[in-house]
């Protein structure tokens, strides 16, 4: 069993980390070289697996392509709330939406947040950001609401699962340029805060929180009879998290493995640290208690790939 | 089941002991030692006072964990009888996933040579200030813990030094999430990101709320009481 054990795992991730670290120069002049608009503070000692990456990316700039990619998923998600709401390009949803209230708020309520993580992303990467692709498709998810539903919950937990496999890419010192601001816009409000000096990795992962929050509740839609299809397989037993790599009708690619497996199990995945935790822990657990418990990262290939579906470049 | 194994928590020392043991902060003894006044013995806080590095951090975790998942096995042991089956199945299934996490925090800190807290045993901890005899008590204590939990995890994420456990800590993470989430929803239906966990406006709209350990360890000092916790050498960036 190796159990996390730090060093023990580093090597294994990268033989040479020894040397690297031996010359903390050429690493703090490596991962030095990074978009204008993010500032590194100061590498730190040790930054694991995500070291070897970002040494082997070599010139590139690194966290804004991580950034970017995250910007490229909020975009898709935004778009596809945004449009669902709208009569215009989801008229299949109309009456859904339009004759509950509960409903409506909670969607447009998601909206908010993915159009909030937009704005964030394209302000902290500044001059760096991408342009957003020519459009998106949706069409086959708007067909009613428990498809709206399927594909929204699929979105959410594959916006989880590329945060995560990004969360080693980003240096626990990046921060977000000084004299940044963020302009977000609500039911016609704008507001505009600075966001100068805020920590990458951080709000990073407050974004990830977020969407595991969206995909909880978008679960907890689905369970609810009125929302449900034969489709949807057995959601009326299962709450915000997932079991085994159970999708009750999402796209299987959103739970499966991504590459290298190793890396990025599948969600039904019940070894951490070497250790099969159905039976090596001092309980005993079922292979669903001990996959819901942990939620697995996915490799941006994979990610762009399942989401290319839906992007017109 | 893991129900019944809810008392091998890590951790049976009395309190009479904590203050020998490692993680408890010199500072409290040190107090005791500079008052020359034998008239007037001083009061002294027994506190735990986390250590620095990952070691600090993995500590700082496995508190919040073993304050929740006690909180989980004192209400399924005696549940409110209004409780509904599908109240009781998230209950059941977030207790299950806490203790897991804390069984493999505890594991993962023994594998490197760190030490797991052990400042105050799990009976101790008190929940007096819910009513864990309703079910809005209960959903409230539990959803408390858990969005404390996830602002925790946001803002001590940065505080790992190794990649290794970083990626351990996001994998546990997204499912405090999930947890917060499902808890809010049962409680009041599409509060899931309302604006006290997730504000709408501002620098931190669209963000999951944040909190550093002094002020999560400020709130979780209430489940602890009379023992505070200290932030003590926890890394601050």
């Amino acid at each position: 069993m190796n159990l996390f054990k730090i060093l023990a795992e580093l090597e294994q991730v990268d033989p040479e980390v020894a040397d690297r670290l031996n010359s903390r120069r050429s690493a703090l002049s490596a991962l030095g070289n990074i978009s204008k608009k993010i500032t590194l503070a100061s590498a730190p000692a040790i930054i694991g697996a995500a070291f070897n990456k970002t040494l082997a990316q070599g010139t590139g700039s690194p966290l804004a392509d991580v950034l970017n990619y995250a910007l490229l998923l909020e975009r898709l998600e935004a778009a596809y709330y945004t449009r669902a709401l709208q009569a215009s390009t989801a008229p299949a949803l109309a009456t859904a939406f339009s004759g509950n209230a509960t409903l409506r708020t909670a969607i447009e309520k998601i909206r908010d947040n993915e159009n909030a993580h937009v704005a964030l992303l394209t302000a902290a990467l500044g001059s760096a950001a991408a342009a957003a692709p020519t459009g998106f498709n949706f069409a086959a998810a708007y067909t009613d609401l428990p498809t709206f539903l399927t594909f929204a919950q699929a979105f959410e937990d594959l916006g989880v699962r590329a945060y995560k496999g990004q969360a080693g890419n980003i240096s626990r010192t990046a921060t977000v340029a000084a004299n940044t601001s963020v302009t977000v816009t609500n039911a016609g409000q704008s507001s505009t805060a600075s966001i100068g000096g805020a920590n990458v990795l951080q709000v990073a992962l407050q974004i990830h929180a977020t969407e595991a929050r969206h995909a909880a509740y978008i679960r907890y839609l689905r369970r609810q009879a009125a929302y449900a299809t034969a489709a949807s397989g057995s959601i009326g037993n299962q709450f915000g998290w997932i079991t085994g790599k159970a999708g009750n009708g999402a796209p299987a690619p959103v739970y499966d493995a991504g590459n290298p497996a190793t890396t990025f199990p599948a969600e039904d995945n019940v070894s951490q640290g070497g250790l099969n935790l159905t039976s090596q822990l001092a309980a005993t657990y079922t292979a669903a208690e001990v996959s819901e418990a942990f939620d697995e990262p996915l490799d941006s290939a994979t990610v762009r790939s399942i989401a290319s579906g839906f992007i017109i470049p | 089941m893991p129900e019944a194994s809810s008392s091998t928590a890590p951790s049976g020392l009395s309190r009479r002991t904590f203050l020998t043991h490692t993680g408890v902060a010199a500072a409290s003894l040190l107090l005791l030692t500079a008052c020359p006044d034998p008239e007037t013995p001083p009061v002294v806080t027994p506190t735990i006072s986390l250590t620095g590095g990952d070691e600090g951090v993995l500590n700082y975790l496995f508190l919040l964990e073993r304050v929740a998942t006690e909180l989980y096995a004192k209400v399924l042991a005696t549940p409110p009888a209004e409780l509904t089956a599908a109240d009781l199945g998230v209950l059941r299934d977030i207790y299950r996933h806490n203790f897991i996490h804390r069984e493999l925090l505890q594991l993962t800190m023994s594998a490197n040579g760190f030490t797991a807290n052990a400042g105050i045993s799990a009976q101790s901890f008190d929940y007096a200030s819910f009513t864990l005899t309703t079910r809005l008590g209960v959903l409230n204590a539990a959803q408390s813990l858990a969005d404390l939990t996830v602002a925790a995890y946001c803002g001590a994420a940065r505080l790992l030094s190794s990649g290794v456990l970083l990626r351990l800590f996001v994998k546990m993470m997204a499912v405090k999430a999930r947890h917060a989430a499902a808890l809010r929803d049962l409680r009041t239906p599409g509060s899931f990101a309302a604006t006290d966990v997730v504000p709408q406006t501002g620098a931190e709209a669209g963000l999951n709320q944040v909190l550093t350990p002094a002020e999560v360890l400020a709130e979780l000092s209430k489940f602890t009481s009379p023992v505070q916790l200290s932030v003590g050498s926890l890394p601050t960036s």
